[in-house]
Formats: C-alpha cells, sequence, structure tokens
C-alpha cells in the first residue's frame, strides 16, 4: 500500500516525521549540548545551536560534587530492588489472574486498577508516620518498599496481558512431559515472557529512578543515603546558575534511562506496548 | 469482523475485568493456590496503600498542624476540615484550575499522539525507526531532567525560545520572563507535561494501529472509502479499546501530576499552575496544616474517580456484553 | 533458567541494600571511639569552608569527648526538612535556622527550651534582632548566632570615573541621581534583582509601612497601602538603573558573580558578599567600598532587614548535653571575634561589635543596624517566606502591572497564608 503511494504525497508525511524527531529530541539534544559548552558560550546573547568548543569543565563539576558516586549507587540499589520486587510479587499476582480461577478475582483486579490512582503525595505524611513508628526513617529499605508499590499495579496490570497472549496449552504439553505446573510455567511460559518483564520494568525503573518527594522527606539525618534525584534539586541549588553543571548533572541522572531505553527500544515499542494491546 | 473486534476488546489491561476467553481458561480449580499467590501483592497494597490511606483519612478528621505532627495527640474534628476547605472560595479556583488543565494536556495529548501514530504507521522502514527512537527518547527522559531542561529553554536571559523568538522578529520577547506571568507558566507546564506523555500514547496507539488487519484495509479501499471514512469505520473503532486505556492512564497522569509543576514554579506565579495536587501539598507542608492537605487530597480522589467512573462503566459494559 | 538468575539478582540486591543499609547504620554509633557524636546542621554559605573546619578542629580539640558531625542544608524547602527532622525519633542535635523561623517550630513544641542557659551564656547583650525572635511566649528557644544586614556594596574606581564621591550619598535622591551618572557607557549603575524582597521591605520600612499588620490577633498584609506602594515605586526607579533580571532574586544568578564579570557600579548585599566578588574576580580585590543604604533623609541611614540565624535544640535529639556545649562555644565570645571578621557578620553580642570595627563593610553595617527590622514575629510569617508572593508582586509590578492592584492581590495572598497555619 506504501509502496505504490506517489512520492509526492510522502513529502508532508516524512515533515512531519521530522518535525516529530526534532520536537522530541531537541530537549535532550539542547541539555546534551549545554553541558558540554564552556561557561561563557552558555551566557551569552547568541546561543549557538552547536558548540563551537566543547569542554568536560562541568562533569567534572558535577562529578566532583560532594557523594556524586554514592548517591548514584544508592539509587541504583533502591531502583533495582523495588523492581526486581515489583516484577517477582507482580508475576505471582499475575499468573493468578490470569491462568487461575477463583473467586474473588475481578474484585482483586479491579482494587489494583484503583491502586493505580493512589494519590502518593498525600501519603508523604501518614507514610513518614508510619515509618516513624517502626523505625524505618533514614533507611533505603524504606524507599524501596514505597517505590515498590508504587509501581506494582501497573506492573500487575501489564504482566497480566502477557501472560494471555501465551496459550496455556504450552504449558499443558509440557506437564503431560512430567513438569510440575510451577515447573512448566518456569520452563515453558518464563522465556516468552521476558520482553515483557523487561518492558515493565522499564516502567517500574523511570518511576523509582526519578522518584523525589519521598526520597527528600523520609531520608532526614542519613544524608550518605539521599538519592539522585535530591541531589540533583540541591545541585541545582548550590549550581544553581550554573547551567552548564546543571545541564551536566542532569545528563548524568538521565544516561542510564537513556541508554537503556536505547538499547530496549525494539521491547518498548513493540514487546511492550503490543503486550498491553493484544492482551 | 467481529472475531477480531470482540478479541481486541475482551482481553488485556483494558478490561482487567473481563474473564479469559473460553477455551483458553482452564477448568475451575479449587484451591489455595491462586491466594498464595496473590497473597504478596495483597499483603503489600493492604500494607502501603490502604494502611496509610485511612492515616490520611484520619488526619483528615483531626485537627493536624506541625505541634501534633511532631507531639502526637491530634483532637478529632470531624468533617470540619472539609467544611473549611469546600468553603473557601480559592480551593474552587484550583479545582477549577485542575479541570481545565487536564482537560488541555488530556486533549493535547491524544490528538497529537493519535496524529504521531497515524503517521508512523504510514512511514517507511527508516522513518519508523528514527521517529520511535525520538519517541522512545523523549519518554525516557527523567521527569525531574526534564523540567529542569525547559526551565533552562525558558529562561528569561539566556533560554533559546526567547532568543529565537526574538530572532524571527517578535521584539517584545527580549529578556521575556515566561515563569513571572501566569498564563505563560501554565502553557509552559502543559507543553512540557504533552511533550512527556505523547511518546507513550503515541507508541501504544501506533501498537495497537498495527493490530487492525491489514485485509480489513483492503476490502474498505476497494469499496472506494476515503481515507478520513476508513479512519473512522474501521480504524478507530479496532483502536478504541487501547484509545480508551490510553485515555483513562492520561487522565490519571495529569490530574496528579505535581513534579513537573513542584520544581518548576511550585504552584506561582500567585496561584496561576496551582492543580489539587500542589494545592495539597502546599497547603499541608508549606503551611503545616496536614489535615487540609490530607482533605483535600481526599477530595482529589473522589473527585478523579468520578472522572473515571466513564470508563469503569464502558468496562463493565463490554464484560456484560461477553457474557 | 532465566528466572533462577531474576531471583538470584534480586536476592542478591535486596541484602547488599540491607547490609549496606545496616552498615551506615552502625557507623554513626561505632564511631567517636567511646565519646559522643553530635550531628550538626548549618546552612549554606553560612560560613566558609575554612572557618567550619578552624572551628570543629578546635572545638574537639577543646572537647575529646565530643565528635562534631557537620552537615550543610541547602536554604529551599528548609523548612520541610527541619520539620521531618524535629518529627522523626532521631533528630540531629543542633539546627541552624533563619531567625524569622523559630518562632513556628517553638509554637509547635519541637524544640529544647533553653531559658536556663541564657545567663551562663551571657544572654543579657545579645542583639535583639536574633534573640527576640528566637523566643517564644517567654521563653527562649534560638540562641542568637550571627547577625548581618544589607549594605550598598560599590566599586571605588568606577565612582571615581564618573566624579562621584561615595560618602556624599547620604539621601535617596542622592542615590538615584549618582546611580543615574554611573548607568552610562556599558556600565550598570546598579545591579538589583526585581525580587530581592528584603531591599524592598527596607525601602516599605522607610516610608512607614510595612508587609503585614495585625489587628486584634489577627495578620493582614499590607502591600496595597500607599506606603508600601511608594516603597515599591522607587525600588522600580532603581532597578531600571541597571540590567537585574526582573524575574529573579539575587541568588540566581549570584550577584556576586554579576558584580565580578560584569561592569557593575553597585549591588545591595551583606558585606560578606564582597569576599564572594573577589573570590570571582581577584582583580577587584581593591576596588570595592561599603556605604550604608541612603535613607529618606540625610540624618536617617536606610532601613534594613536583620538577617541572621539562631541555632537551636531539637527535642528528641540524642544528645542535649553535649549540644548545648557545642552551642556556648560557637556562640560565646571568642569564636563569635573571629565568625565576624571572617564572614564580616555583625556579632552576636552588642559588646563585641569592637571586633569588627576596623573592617569598613562592618562599619558601614553597623550604621544601617541602627535602623534594623524585623518581619513580622510570629508563627505565620514563615508560611508567607515558602510561598512568597512578595516576590511574584514585585516581577508583577516591574514588568508593568499596576502596583496598587498587583499589592492587593499579593495582601490577600500574604493574610491567608499567615492565618492558614494553626
Amino acid at each position: 500500500m506504501t509502496v505504490t503511494r506517489p512520492r509526492i504525497r510522502r513529502i508532508p508525511l516524512n515533515a512531519a516525521a521530522a518535525v516529530t524527531v526534532l520536537v522530541c529530541l531537541f530537549p535532550v539534544y539542547w541539555m546534551i549540548s549545554t553541558a558540554f559548552k564552556p561557561s561563557r558560550d552558555i551566557q551569552s546573547d547568541r546561543p549557538r545551536l552547536i558548540p563551537y568548543t566543547w569542554t568536560l569543565d562541568h562533569f567534572r563539576k558535577a562529578v566532583e560534587a560532594d557523594g556524586f558516586g554514592l548517591f548514584w549507587r544508592n539509587s541504583i540499589l533502591v531502583t533495582l530492588s523495588a523492581v526486581l520486587l515489583a516484577l517477582l510479587v507482580a508475576l505471582a499476582a499475575a499468573f493468578a489472574v490470569a491462568r487461575l480461577q477463583w473467586r474473588g478475582r475481578s474484585q482483586f483486579m479491579l482494587m489494583v486498577f484503583v491502586a493505580q490512582m493512589a494519590p502518593w503525595e498525600s501519603l508523604i505524611i501518614p507514610i513518614y508516620i508510619i515509618s516513624r513508628d517502626t523505625d524505618m526513617l533514614d533507611r533505603l529499605p524504606t524507599l524501596t518498599l514505597v517505590y515498590f508499590m508504587i509501581t506494582l499495579p501497573f506492573t500487575i496490570v501489564v504482566l497480566r496481558g502477557f501472560i494471555a497472549t501465551i496459550p496455556p496449552e504450552l504449558e499443558e504439553a509440557a506437564q503431560v512431559d512430567g513438569c510440575t505446573r510451577a515447573g512448566a510455567f518456569r520452563h515453558v511460559a518464563f522465556p516468552l515472557l521476558a520482553p515483557g518483564l523487561m518492558a515493565t520494568s522499564l516502567f517500574g525503573y523511570i518511576t523509582a529512578w526519578n522518584e523525589f518527594a519521598y526520597a527528600n522527606f523520609l531520608i532526614i539525618k542519613q544524608q550518605d543515603n539521599r538519592t539522585l534525584p535530591v541531589w540533583l534539586s540541591s545541585f541545582q541549588n548550590t549550581f544553581g546558575t550554573d547551567w552548564g553543571a546543571t545541564m551536566a548533572a542532569s545528563t548524568l541522572f538521565a544516561l542510564p534511562a537513556l541508554v537503556i531505553f536505547l538499547l530496549l527500544q525494539r521491547h518498548v515499542t513493540s514487546g511492550f506496548a503490543a503486550g498491553a494491546v493484544k492482551g | 469482523m467481529r472475531g477480531v473486534k470482540e478479541r481486541a476488546a475482551s482481553t488485556g489491561p483494558l478490561t482487567p475485568l473481563a474473564p479469559l476467553p473460553p477455551g483458553r481458561a482452564r477448568p475451575a480449580r479449587r484451591g489455595l493456590w491462586p491466594y498464595v499467590l496473590i497473597a504478596p501483592a495483597v499483603a503489600g497494597m493492604v500494607y502501603l496503600l490502604v494502611y496509610p490511606l485511612l492515616r490520611a483519612v484520619l488526619i483528615s478528621l483531626q485537627d493536624f498542624g506541625l505541634r501534633q505532627l511532631i507531639m502526637g495527640e491530634a483532637e478529632f474534628v470531624g468533617l470540619r476540615n472539609y467544611e473549611t476547605l469546600l468553603g473557601d472560595p480559592r480551593f474552587w479556583e484550583v479545582v477549577r484550575r485542575t479541570f481545565v488543565f487536564m482537560v488541555l494536556c488530556v486533549v493535547l495529548i491524544l490528538v497529537i499522539s493519535t496524529l504521531v501514530a497515524v503517521m508512523v504507521e504510514r512511514l517507511g522502514r527508516f522513518g519508523r525507526t528514527a521517529v520511535l527512537s525520538a519517541l522512545v527518547l523523549a519518554w525516557a527522559m527523567p521527569v525531574v531532567a526534564a523540567t529542569t531542561v525547559f526551565q533552562w529553554l525558558f529562561h528569561s536571559e539566556f533560554g533559546i525560545v526567547n532568543w529565537l523568538l526574538t530572532g524571527i522578529g517578535f521584539e517584545s520577547f527580549d529578556r521575556y520572563p515566561w515563569f513571572a506571568n501566569g498564563p505563560a507558566a501554565f502553557a509552559i507546564l502543559v507543553t512540557l507535561i504533552v511533550w512527556q506523555s505523547v511518546p507513550f500514547a503515541a507508541v501504544t496507539l501506533y501498537s495497537a494501529l498495527t493490530t487492525v488487519p491489514a485485509e480489513l484495509y483492503e476490502s474498505a479501499r476497494l469499496d472506494g472509502a476515503t481515507d478520513r471514512k476508513i479512519f473512522t469505520a474501521i480504524t478507530f473503532p479496532m483502536i478504541r479499546p487501547i484509545f480508551m486505556l490510553v485515555l483513562s492512564l492520561e487522565v490519571i497522569w495529569t490530574f496528579k501530576a505535581f513534579v513537573q509543576i513542584w520544581v518548576m514554579t511550585r504552584g506561582g506565579p500567585g496561584d496561576a499552575t496551582t492543580i489539587l495536587p500542589v494545592y495539597a501539598v502546599q497547603t499541608a507542608l508549606s503551611s503545616q496544616r496536614y489535615d487540609l492537605g490530607s482533605a483535600a487530597s481526599m477530595v482529589t480522589v473522589v473527585l478523579m474517580s468520578g472522572v473515571l467512573v466513564l470508563y469503569f462503566r464502558q468496562m463493565f459494559k463490554q464484560e456484560d456484553e461477553l457474557k | 533458567m532465566k528466572f533462577r538468575v531474576l531471583a538470584a539478582v534480586s536476592a542478591l540486591v535486596m541484602t547488599t541494600g540491607l547490609s549496606a543499609c545496616s552498615s551506615s547504620g552502625d557507623s554513626d554509633g561505632g564511631s567517636g571511639g567511646g565519646g559522643t557524636t553530635i550531628d550538626v546542621w548549618l546552612m549554606r554559605d553560612s560560613v566558609s569552608a575554612e572557618f567550619q573546619a578552624e572551628f570543629v578542629k578546635g572545638f574537639e580539640a577543646a572537647h575529646p569527648d565530643i565528635e562534631v558531625k557537620v552537615q550543610i542544608q541547602e536554604w529551599d524547602g528548609i523548612g520541610q526538612k527541619v520539620t521531618a527532622a524535629l518529627a522523626s525519633n532521631d533528630a540531629p542535635d543542633v539546627i541552624e535556622t533563619g531567625n524569622t523561623q523559630v518562632a513556628q517550630f517553638a509554637e509547635s513544641g519541637g524544640l529544647l527550651d533553653l531559658s536556663d542557659r541564657v545567663e551562663e551564656m551571657g544572654g543579657e547583650d545579645w542583639l535583639k534582632g536574633l534573640a527576640e525572635p528566637g523566643a517564644y511566649e517567654g521563653k527562649q528557644y534560638g540562641i542568637p548566632y550571627y547577625a548581618a544586614n544589607r549594605v550598598v556594596i560599590y566599586r571605588t574606581d568606577l565612582f571615581e570615573q564618573a566624579g562621584i564621591d561615595a560618602k556624599a550619598v547620604k539621601t535617596r535622591d542622592q542615590w538615584i541621581e549618582a546611580t543615574e551618572k554611573l548607568d552610562k557607557g556599558g556600565n550598570q549603575g546598579i545591579y538589583l534583582p526585581g525580587q530581592m524582597w528584603y531591599a524592598l521591605g527596607g525601602f516599605i520600612w522607610d516610608e512607614g509601612g510595612d508587609f503585614a499588620t495585625e489587628s486584634g490577633g489577627t495578620w493582614k498584609g499590607a502591600l496595597d497601602t500607599p506606603e508600601a506602594v511608594r516603597g515599591m515605586e522607587f525600588y522600580a526607579r532603581l532597578q531600571a538603573l541597571g540590567k537585574g533580571p526582573k524575574d529573579s532574586d539575587e541568588a540566581e544568578p549570584p550577584q556576586a558573580e554579576v558584580m565580578a564579570t560584569g561592569k557593575v557600579a553597585q549591588v545591595i548585599s551583606s558585606p560578606g558578599g564582597a569576599k564572594a566578588v573577589i573570590e570571582n574576580n581577584p582583580a577587584l580585590k581593591d576596588k570595592l567600598g561599603f556605604f550604608p543604604i541612603p535613607g529618606k533623609t540625610a540624618d536617617t541611614p536606610g532601613a534594613v532587614f536583620t538577617g541572621g540565624s539562631d541555632l537551636v535544640v531539637p527535642t528528641v535529639a540524642g544528645n542535649h548535653e553535649a549540644a548545648v556545649t557545642f552551642i556556648k562555644e560557637l556562640t560565646g565570645d571568642e569564636w563569635q571575634k573571629k565568625l565576624a571578621v571572617a564572614m564580616s557578620y555583625v556579632p552576636n553580642k552588642t559588646t563585641l561589635a569592637g571586633a569588627v570595627a576596623a573592617d569598613p563593610g562592618a562599619s558601614a553595617m553597623a550604621v544601617g543596624a541602627a535602623n534594623g527590622h524585623a518581619t513580622p514575629n510570629t508563627p505565620g510569617w514563615a508560611a508567607v517566606e515558602a510561598e512568597n508572593p512578595i516576590k511574584d508582586y514585585m516581577t508583577a509590578v516591574l514588568t508593568g502591572g499596576d502596583p496598587r492592584r498587583e499589592g492587593a492581590k499579593a495582601s490577600e495572598e500574604i493574610t491567608r497564608a499567615m492565618n492558614s497555619g494553626s
């Protein structure tokens, strides 16, 4: 169909595509290029679209700022453990919902869906009080638990869709061959689920990596337990006008997400969405 | 055609309540297994979501300020906080603004992402990869980083937006302080949120489009249907369920937009960008009125559910149809 | 297969997560070699890194049983941070807070009452502008740490070129006239960002107005009064004589950097700002001078906000006695003199004023301090600063808004903010 379309008619289409690419990428590009520009070029009356001279000063400043490596580690630790925990718990629940018949199934899914609407910003105070009363303030596992809960509902919803795409007959065949039910699921269905798991985890990853409010309010005295978003915002205060350093810090902060998304691009665009669509 | 539609409509996260398609479901298995499997999820939700939520409801019924947070012993005051809140004209102004903000964002997101999705489908292999990669990159940009970048783009003195606008002849944009002007700051936030949300919506809708069987298009074309006709008669009905899913998710997400606004404007200048979640946090954390802040959040939840009831009804209706 | 790997990895991550945390918990209690460790929160830039290091070293030498861990906090969002700390089970032992913020924390019951220690710390000589906001309902919670108020820092070379004698600038009219002369040929007469609301406060106090007034126990915003409108008009006149951005405050960009790099004849700043200018551009070392902000008439200096910090001890902190020892030392005469000299601050006691007499910045500051004012001393004021409608108001007026109408709007917000607190 597209092949037979006359070339001329494709010009507006391609132009629209070019504009889309431009609009999507410009802020990302501007962040990265600002990070590489010398300060005098940043604060000039005539911004340059392409840096004349390149410098690593801003990155040096960002990396050398207090505790950068530590906060990176904290962020990665908290994010990974929250996402993995959410995947495990969601996998079990999604399997139960997609494959087993039981009373209360619809109610459970309704609850999961409603949980997506949770007003997390407003739960800060109750969660603060609860953590205080259970002596969990100032600790990274508290953040892990919160992020786990924030990402859990969405993970269940999407994984359920993925599991439903895998024909149960495959597992049944494996069971006939002598596998246990769980074994069949693990050996047959799980490999098929891998792209789905990957794509779903990206959502959780982004959410947890980004989270600011809880990290800011629940980590009080143990500043060594701060995470990157909090650091970035305090960095912005400290180097508020040093836009080069701020952009360098933002770049370093965004980098893992950008790289992972780009690497998994195929899964993100086809795997994740197709899983969600086809169910 | 009906079969296809049914398949698209009955499964997937868009209709979490729908029973599994016949033939796929196993015969009913009694036993504890399902409950064991959901137990961790339920436990998590009860302890980390329901319990804090109940505490929040309790706080909204108490006289709870800084003193009570530090010393404990809050006094129960019934619905007084809700009365204070609902009697405050500023609150209703915020509610109105929240809806304007939400509708504006959601409409823009859906229109743009549908257009982008349709466009991607028609592009060649190279163009498709390029656009999808660009979308994914924009999507992957962390919120805090994106917000910081937008602040920089619209910086009054060295921002590139002012430079470009001045460059093409709008002299009045020389050093134009975007964040000092209410409507301008509001517009920037809408732009930011749309920019951040379109990738997810467009990619999802695009995947939905790819599931529409090509034969449908061909037969419609043989019948002499125009592009527009094909879209309204075939394409849209086919992707309708996923469109509704995206719609409801975007409603939830824009209704809850907080980080972007908090980092960028703190709800200012004045109240120009204060929407409900920002209002709740402002009341709770800046004015130290945790009780009023909690009450505002509860009202937010109720309003948001109201908006989504429409969606849930649709979901239940589909379930009924299938029975 | 993959599942097993995933599970193993997650288990690994979980355990490292937990162990990482518990290890940091251990180090907290374990260090210090049997003595007490106190955590101290100081504010960004309130003392230089060198002074901090010198003091901690000196303190630990004098009190070998106490180890000090200083954490630097950002001003932005500090209210929330301190709230979270006061309400926790394990707060830092000493916290520096802005003098205007003590009232609300004292009211909440989260601060230790230090009234019975006032005498041993020499409280009778404390600066009123620090001691009074540090007290609430007759009890002393905040111990005066340091004070500063704003002066005009000017470039002596640019003044000479323009043929102006800075000593002769005594009234507002003379000030405007001089600044107009300076604002020529690529020079900025004055760099005044649009949202320096403490400076606006000075001009409003000069006119006899205030940010808010109290009657019968309720506070009401007062930016719509004729006095405030006149103060704002003067601010706008002055602001126009330079290239200060209309939509930001002195922190963004840091005005010291602007003065260091640009041809800026004057800035309004605390004298300590001059050090930052020289740090950024050593060539200006001998080219900076100070004079008090001019008043309406030659015989009274311009009104200024007495800014500064108090030190407080949270009730829930673990080591009250060590905390008080720390405060006593830092606010004691010996270190106060060193601090005042190092940072160009007004020392916390009137009796120590002599320590900085030789410093031109400090003496200009002392002239202005005679006409020092404070923001409304009520727990509700902190909410105003947190939202800061005054900044929005200033930008609105400077970008063409009607001062009366914008003032009315801002006053309403101030009223609401001040009375919304408990």
